[in-house]
């Protein structure tokens, strides 16, 4: 399978084609970035395309990043791999940037418990708890610091993502994590094998922002008399 | 390149509105819109009583891909067909922008098609050439919640702006007015019909800018005006809300008149009798102001043309169309066009130093 994987939603922009037939990533570009995804990512893919030598029509499919991360980055992201969905009348998968940290990390032997976490600022963090294998601990979520610090109940684990080494520092005594991996977004190459993976039908190319708009519904009623 | 039909996919997405069009350029210069497709979001800003740029951007995002399929379906016309993709690039709220400038840019790409990034206001200034067979140069009066401006339209991509507003545009005001009075989102509308069941000399608005020699607008005032009258007048009837806005609109229409008599004064100064005075934007579809261009374009004899309230409002015809005339003469776009929050369309006016502190010199 021909897989063109897509990821703009934290602090990089990136593409790569991987062919899952042959193992071989065919053309990978990333870019490191905190602004700017709108202006770099399709010149970036027009150099990635024709550097492969294949067409659009080649791709079995186009894998991308949905979040949580920028909420800027991330439909910078869709709207591409959507829009080349579309034209090129390819399916288009979703794979959440939680998972694409894990995924390098986790393996069928197991081992220790795998923790994501991505920034969100004012001391919260995005994340997510997965066994050794995969499993589910605890589902993704936005949550104050403090509070992912509870994940150590479930034993010492491995830390990735771009917050990774600041909650190591204050990971409990008690259990310490045994890996602490900081990257500032994750491997392209692991969205593209993550969304060879997943079925379009369970992992839809739509945002997945894990944080509500910042606005509040007016209050109701006409102001029928002057403020006091 | 225009010894044959050329066909475009229009894309705008820089305020509230989700839509996609595909227009055909015949080879004479005349436009046959194939579909124009609309989603408006007004359902999900009403609660909030205004256009939140997050929540809109979210929405672009979800439904631009089956809007735009919508459109190609519609006009059974398939990628390979187009002559072009273009997309509105700015101004507007920025989040929008990169959905449908990004989306576009990946057909483009996709099948190899010239992307061209269309100025949304440009889009506005040729609209009338896209229902109609007219030469330039006209007079442009763009009117709706995002913008208020005169514009000497005198070429594709060569526009002097005459006239803009110096705090809020016109549709943003009688939202805002509406917004004080209680009344439902999206106001405009609501504003205009009270209007005509009120007294508008009941209450002594201002008239803005009157007999000022430059044709540039303020709404600011007056809005303040009518929060003090409505405050003073409190508890409010629901004749005291109509006279409210009869009086508000009054003095819009007044205001208004003066300004666009100004503008095409200017305009015949510059550069000659203009082929028409031409009005866009969602608050040409404001009877009452329609009746007031009437006279103002009788005044200076010239005549007055607004196209149908589909294509007065944001919709993907009109980015379609403008990217056709910009096509028909090489001006295309690459991968690398910028999405625009800020985008004037001359940047060789400047801003009267009076005004540079203000909304003017976007």
């Amino acid at each position: 399978m021909l897989v063109l994987a897509i990821d703009t939603a934290l602090d990089a922009c990136a593409a790569a084609v991987l062919d899952t037939d042959t193992n071989w990533l065919i053309v990978q570009e990333s870019l490191p970035m905190s602004r700017g995804h709108a202006e770099a990512l399709m010149p970036l893919l027009e150099r990635l395309m024709k550097a492969s030598g294949l067409a659009f029509s080649a791709l079995d499919r186009i894998a991308v990043t949905t979040g949580p991360g920028s909420f800027t980055g991330l439909r910078v992201g869709l709207s591409a791999a959507r829009g080349i969905a579309l034209a090129a009348n390819k399916p288009v998968v979703g794979v959440t940037t939680l998972s694409a940290y894990a995924a390098p990390l986790v393996s069928e032997n197991g081992g220790n418990a795998v923790l994501s976490v991505i920034d969100a600022r004012h001391d919260q963090a995005y994340f997510q708890l997965v066994t050794g294998s995969g499993g589910t601990l605890v589902r993704p979520r936005l949550a104050p610091v403090s509070e992912i610090l509870d994940c150590a109940r479930y034993g010492a684990p491995r830390i990735v993502g771009n917050l990774a080494e600041a909650l190591a520092a204050r990971w409990s005594a008690s259990a310490p994590p045994v890996e602490v991996r900081q990257l500032a977004a994750p491997e392209i190459a692991w969205v593209a094998w993550l969304g060879a993976a997943v079925s379009p039908n369970t992992a839809p190319a739509r945002p997945y922002y894990l944080r509500a708009p910042d606005a509040r519904p007016q209050r109701g009623g006409p102001p029928s008399s002057p403020p006091a | 390149m225009t010894s044959t039909a050329t066909l475009m996919l229009g894309i705008e997405t820089t305020c509230d509105e989700t839509a996609a069009a595909v227009v055909e350029r015949q080879a004479d210069g005349a436009g046959r819109i194939l579909s124009n497709v609309i989603r408006s979001q007004i359902d999900e800003h009403a609660p909030y009583g205004g256009v939140v740029p997050e929540i809109a951007a979210r929405a672009h995002v979800d439904l631009l891909d089956g809007i735009v399929a919508s459109a190609m379906k519609e006009a059974a016309v398939g990628y390979a067909q187009l002559g072009g993709v273009a997309a509105a690039a700015g101004p507007g709220l920025i989040g929008g922008v990169i959905v449908g400038l990004t989306t576009a840019k990946a057909i483009a790409l996709v099948h190899g098609k010239p992307l061209i990034a269309v100025n949304h206001l440009e889009a506005h200034a040729l609209t009338p050439r896209l229902v109609c067979p007219l030469a330039f140069p006209y007079c442009l009066f763009l009117a709706s919640g995002g913008h208020t401006q005169i514009v000497a339209v005198l070429g594709v991509g060569n526009y002097v702006r005459l006239g803009t507003t110096v705090d809020d545009a016109i549709g943003e005001a009688f939202d805002k007015v509406a917004k004080m009075l209680g009344l439902p989102y999206p106001g405009g509308p609501q504003v205009e019909r009270l209007a005509a069941a009120g007294d508008p000399h009941r209450f002594a608005f201002p008239r803005p800018m009157m007999g000022r020699k430059d044709a540039n607008f303020s709404l600011s005032g007056l809005k303040t005006a009518v929060r003090n009258e409505a405050e003073r007048a409190a508890p409010l009837e629901r004749q005291d809300i109509a006279d409210l806005c009869a009086g508000f609109q009054a003095a819009v229409l007044e205001s208004t008149a003066d300004r666009l008599t100004v503008g095409l004064a200017l305009f015949q100064e510059r550069f000659g009798p203009p082929r028409a005075l031409v009005a866009a934007g969602g608050v040409a579809a404001n009877q009452a102001i329609r009746g007031a261009l009437q006279s103002v374009a009788a005044r200076a004899e010239t005549a007055l043309i607004v196209p149908p309230p589909a294509l007065c409002t944001d919709n993907g015809a009109m980015i379609a169309w403008a990217g056709l005339e910009r096509l028909a003469l090489g001006l295309v776009d690459d991968m690398a066009a910028m999405p625009r929050a800020r985008w004037r369309l001359d940047t060789d006016t400047p801003t009267p130093a009076q005004f540079a502190n203000t909304r003017a010199q976007h």
